[in-house]
């Protein structure tokens, strides 16, 4: 049985914002596994990185405790910082090195020996496919180039637990199959890893077990199939409608089941499988509503994080 | 189970890592951090030196045009208080307001992350403010002496004195740059103390010409000791004078970087 890597118990996060108290997080417990991958989702602002930073023990909870291996985190800074690597969402620090020296100098500074770390700067730049631009400055890279170092920043020393806020943002596709294709492996060999992220269709792919966050609070933490298995007496209808003509096309559609944008003049629609054949029905015959296109597809996983999220502001609604 | 560090219950990195000893591991900290640092200077060494020589500089002109037949000891005041002066623009100035900004931008976050001592990330810092503030030092003193035509006395001590006055002050400014609880508040605070410390203090004229609450505060500042001492050091050389000074200006180095280590709180905050 896999040890407990990380513990929180009841944390909160309350900032004062003028007179007002925020709550950038509320009474999240959770565990995370050895050798698990954890996905945290959630939208922008829902108390994601708060609680990383919490994790990593840059950010001291208002309440409650985080647990690294049963330690206390803010009293054993030093050994999290030994043991995690962190890639966080803030500007690069290292802009005025080279991308081999951002690489080995981190390496060092993880207490690898000159040689090894400079063996796996070379090695992780050559699989991001910049072997050729390890003397560049890496003010001289693209924003996703930069991006790859950075995560190379956390990879190089092979560290027992990997936490990534948002590692595929900038990144074009390929870079991003990579970059889920080097977490895995890093998995594979042990490694724990807890991964922030709003690609919710990739990570699926790579998750074991998804935390979604709103508001701060955890709504749901759990495997990608059981949480699936909530949705999975739905079927999703991704609709596309005429420029403009969104919102009547959302009311119209509002008494078949959750009804939620997905882009400009697109909705995503969450039906009961037994009314699937109704609603289909229903668009055909009204030709009327402004429909230009629609598919019907299982739910995925972002589709869970979107259930999940409208049923918390419906039982949200109803206590208020 | 036996782990990298001997800390049991947690992951076993003994493949991952050579741990090297204790003073080993310090040394080596401090090399990278210093090289990180060192990479700063080496991206903007240009603005560097000319952001530290030209106000002072211009400042040196300026007197050698205002005032007439000065004696060596006013020329040698000038010089002096006008080397101190291009410390405290790049130490006390553009270092409170770089490692601010450095702050608010969310940098330091990286070096949380990271198993390094947090002495170590000062001591980088200070040495950066050393490196950034002695090329203006050199270039200001030949070129001070060329204008204002003093003849400098070169001795043993110059080296201790010119050293001790950057650390003590370049302490101040990395001080500020760390405790800075905003960025715009620190550029205000960094440019009126540049502003007050130069001209408010013995740097640029006497002790004595100054309003005795003014006095009693300029013991509170570094710069008055290194001006002192450095004035000394270039009219006669080294005595019990400059002594004192070096240090009164060792115990501000080291106070500035006990109160640093305090202030940078960067891993946990409240």
């Amino acid at each position: 049985m896999s040890r407990t890597a990380y513990e929180a118990r009841g944390i909160s996060q309350v900032y004062k914002k003028g007179k007002q108290r925020v709550r950038a997080n509320d009474d999240i417990s959770l565990t995370v596994g050895e050798g698990e991958i954890l996905g945290v989702l959630g939208p922008n602002g829902a108390g994601k990185s708060t609680l990383i930073k919490q994790l990593v023990g840059q950010l001291k909870p208002t309440e409650g405790e985080v647990l690294f291996f049963g330690r206390d985190v803010l009293q054993q800074t030093r050994t999290v910082a030994e043991y995690v690597a962190y890639f966080s969402q803030e500007p690069h620090v290292l802009s005025v090195l080279r991308a081999h020296e951002a690489l080995a100098f981190t390496g060092r500074l993880r207490g690898m020996d000159a040689r090894e770390a400079s063996r796996q700067a070379h090695e992780l730049l050559a699989r991001f496919g910049m072997a050729d631009m390890e003397n560049k400055f890496l003010k001289q890279l693209s924003g996703g180039q930069k991006r790859l170092v950075g995560i190379g920043t956390a990879l190089i020393g092979n560290s027992p637990v990997l936490i990534l806020d948002e590692p595929t943002n900038e990144l074009d596709p390929k870079n991003r199959r990579l970059v889920w294709q080097m977490i895995q492996e890093h998995n594979r060999a042990g490694a724990t890893v807890i991964l922030v992220t709003h690609n919710v269709l990739e990570a699926e792919q790579v998750v074991d077990r998804v935390a979604v966050i709103n508001h701060g609070r955890l709504l749901a933490i759990d495997s990608v199939a059981k949480l699936k298995r909530q949705v999975d007496q739905r079927l999703k209808f991704m609709i596309t409608v005429e420029v403009g003509r969104r919102e009547e096309t959302e009311t119209a559609l509002r008494p078949w089941g959750i009804v939620q944008e997905a882009g400009e003049n697109r909705l995503r629609v969450l039906v009961d499988k037994r009314n699937a054949g109704e609603l289909l029905d229903f668009i055909i015959r009204h030709t009327e509503l402004p429909i230009e296109e629609y598919a019907v597809t299982p739910p995925s996983l972002e589709d869970v994080y979107f259930h999940i999220d409208e049923a918390s502001a419906v039982r949200e609604a109803m206590n208020a | 189970m036996k782990t990298a560090n001997g800390l049991a219950g947690l992951p076993d990195m003994a493949h991952t890592r050579v741990r090297d000893g204790g003073l080993r591991r310090w040394r080596t900290e401090l090399s990278i951090l210093f090289r990180i640092q060192f990479a700063i200077i080496r991206d903007s060494w240009v603005w560097v030196v000319l952001m530290a020589t030209l106000l002072p500089l211009a400042m040196i002109l300026f007197m050698n045009f205002f005032m007439e037949n000065p004696t060596p000891e006013t020329m040698v005041r000038i010089l002096a208080g006008n080397l101190i002066f291009g410390v405290i623009v790049m130490g006390l100035n553009s270092m409170g307001q770089e490692i601010s900004w450095q702050k608010h931008q969310g940098h330091f976050t990286f070096y949380a992350s990271l198993p390094i001592s947090k002495l170590n990330f000062v001591i980088a810092n200070m040495l950066r403010g050393l490196m950034s503030t002695l090329p203006s030092f050199i270039i200001l003193g030949a070129i001070g002496q060329y204008v204002l035509g003093v003849e400098i006395h070169y001795s043993w001590g110059l080296p201790v004195v010119v050293l001790l006055s950057m650390s003590s002050v370049v302490g101040a400014g990395v001080a500020l740059g760390f405790w800075s609880p905003s960025h715009q508040l620190t550029n205000v605070l960094a440019q009126s103390l540049m502003m007050v410390v130069s001209f408010l203090s013995p740097v640029m004229v006497e002790m004595s010409s100054l309003p005795p609450f003014v006095q009693w505060i300029s013991y509170l500042l570094p710069t008055t000791y290194a001006a002192d001492a450095m004035r000394a050091m270039l009219l006669g050389g080294w005595n019990t004078g400059v002594l004192a000074d070096c240090l009164i200006m060792l115990g501000f180095t080291a106070a500035s970087v006990v109160l640093i280590n305090r202030l940078v709180n960067w891993r946990v905050k409240a």
